[in-house]
């Protein structure tokens, strides 16, 4: 409902824009004809005119943006009060239901594993909220001490096996030395954690993802993590690293997020003087992200 | 032995709410998906007597099922279970066609009372002996009647099927018939919705009812705006 409330408004600034051009074109033209021998004041008008379009256009790109930023906020909302929301309430069922009704041991396991999975996920909820905001707001530096990268993404790839419940070989990691990075071990463990996730994630059941870490010209330690998942899009490439930015389709709705996961990627690689892509031969052709970092001194 | 259909692709709620449900004496069918729902739902396919549904489903959205499902004529006594408890969620809800919604986190024993709920009011539509028992008859030759216990209208020789909202609307109207009743009041009073929100699906809900009773919904003679207040009934008009 609001979204198409939106999409008129938005055809409402355009029509209006191009409305009030085409009103300074035919004023501008009927001038013309009726003072076409004051040259002088000709060429102001031309100059005043296209002063007053490129106004009117700017005002309509920046109306149209500000509709669609609006648009993209109301879907985070939407996705954060679902994903706050639904583990609560899974939770909330199997304590009641625990509580209040005789259940057997075996049921009784499983019901504590799905609530230790809920509760994970609303953590990691809680947490790509709050540190969105951090990245956003502060100018604090990234607390900078060398980390050895192998370590800690072997520490990332057990936590996300057992979150998601993962044979070894699902999430293969080959280990390289000397990979050594200078960083803040907090934000790079979030960043690959929600790279891994997201490989585990879109994999949609055929999950069979390898992580590999090289140097690159001696300056650089760069972590590819390459999945034969969904694929994505050429020309979503770049937007999906956007804040609430999520690739619309059939796939969005099926796998729940924030929108936030890749926009802490690469605003943490950023901010320790890295950066982070995607490359993706197309849809259902699996994907692969690169995170590169300065090596430690 | 009542048959649920549990329309929720979020797996651990499916199961916790097919083990509860089981528990209390239901047989249960969970599916992930709209369109799967719209499936189980069809004609010819095995019936179920309440149905649970989720909005934010992957394909279709449990709104546009539930639009689908009244379009098709299906009757199927429906809960809307979901995260989105804002005002205008809720009746958005009510307008596709619910009747009743739950917002998640929810209580257990709450789900399940108003599971019992839908399921009662099934059995009194389906029990004859049960009919015409809350009957309103109106219309200037008594020609019109509402039936509130198998939510049927009749206007002449048309029966129209009322939605659950739809005849608690009308009931609370009935009930104040002749005095104006403002949107603000049917929202708290009708829907139990406290907050400040769009009373524009409340006009949707009268058009629909002008629709059903009025001779001429254009010129309505029992349902009446009033000016910047809302909406007044009128048993008899006035010639």
């Amino acid at each position: 409902m609001v979204v198409a409330g939106r999409q008129k408004s938005i055809a409402f600034f355009i029509a209006l824009g191009a409305g009030l051009i085409s009103v300074i074109l035919l004023l501008y033209i009927g001038w013309v004809l009726l003072k076409w021998h004051a040259g002088i004041m000709i060429f102001f008008g031309v100059l005043l005119t296209l002063l007053v379009i490129a106004g009117v256009v700017l005002n309509t790109i920046f109306l149209v943006r500000e509709i669609r930023r609006n648009a993209q906020h109301d879907a985070f909302i939407n996705a954060v009060t679902h994903e706050l929301k639904t583990p609560v309430a899974s939770i909330r069922l199997y304590l009641e239901t625990l509580l209040a009704r005789a259940v057997d041991e075996n049921k009784r396991q499983e019901f504590y594993k799905m609530m230790l999975a809920d509760s994970e996920r609303l953590i990691t909820t809680i947490d790509q909220v709050l540190r969105t905001g951090r990245l956003g707001a502060s100018r604090r530096k990234p607390d900078l001490a060398p980390i050895d990268l192998a370590v800690l993404l072997e520490e990332c790839i057990a936590r996300i096996r057992t979150l998601h419940d993962l044979p070894p070989d699902a999430l293969s990691y080959q280990r390289s030395s000397d990979i050594a990075i200078q960083g803040d071990s907090e934000e790079v463990r979030a960043a690959v954690s929600n790279l891994l996730d997201n490989a585990v994630k879109y994999s949609s059941g055929n999950v069979k993802v390898t992580v590999e870490t090289a140097r690159v010209k001696g300056k650089y330690i760069a972590l590819r993590v390459k999945d034969q998942g969904s694929g994505i899009p050429q020309s979503e490439l770049k937007r999906i690293f956007k804040r609430f930015y999520r690739v619309p389709g059939p796939l969005a709705t099926r796998l729940k997020g924030t929108g936030l996961g890749l926009y802490i990627v690469r605003s943490v690689a950023k901010r320790h003087g890295g950066r982070a892509w995607a490359e993706s031969a197309g849809p259902g052709q699996g994907s692969t992200f690169t995170l590169q970092f300065p090596v430690s001194k | 032995m009542n048959r649920v259909l549990v329309v929720e692709d979020e797996r651990h709620l499916a199961e916790g709410l097919r083990f509860n449900l089981e528990a209390e004496g239901y047989a249960v069918e969970v599916v992930d998906s709209g369109e799967e729902a719209l499936e189980r739902l069809s004609p010819g396919s095995n019936s179920f007597d309440v149905l649970i549904l989720d909005v934010m489903l992957p394909g279709k959205d449990g709104f546009a099922v539930m639009s689908e499902l009244r379009q098709s004529a299906m009757f199927i006594p429906t809960l809307m279970l979901t995260a989105r408890g804002h005002p205008g969620d809720v009746l958005q809800g009510f307008e596709a066609g619910a009747d009743d919604y739950l917002t998640k986190p929810f209580e257990l024993a709450i789900l399940i009372a108003r599971i019992r709920g839908l399921l009662r009011r099934r059995k009194w539509l389906q029990a004859p002996a049960a009919r015409g028992k809350d009957v309103f008859t109106f219309g200037e030759k008594k020609n019109k009647s509402v039936n509130f216990d198998s939510l049927e209208l009749s206007a002449g020789d048309q029966v129209f099927r009322l939605t659950l909202m739809e005849a608690n609307l009308l009931r609370y109207l009935i009930e104040h018939e002749g005095q104006p009743v403002s949107r603000k009041t049917m929202l708290q009073k009708v829907w139990s919705v406290q907050e400040d929100t769009d009373t524009r699906p409340i006009d949707n809900f009268i058009v629909r009812l002008r629709r059903y009773l009025e001779d001429d919904p254009t010129h309505p003679r029992h349902l009446l705006t009033v000016r910047g207040v809302g909406y007044r009934f009128v048993a008899v008009p006035s010639a």
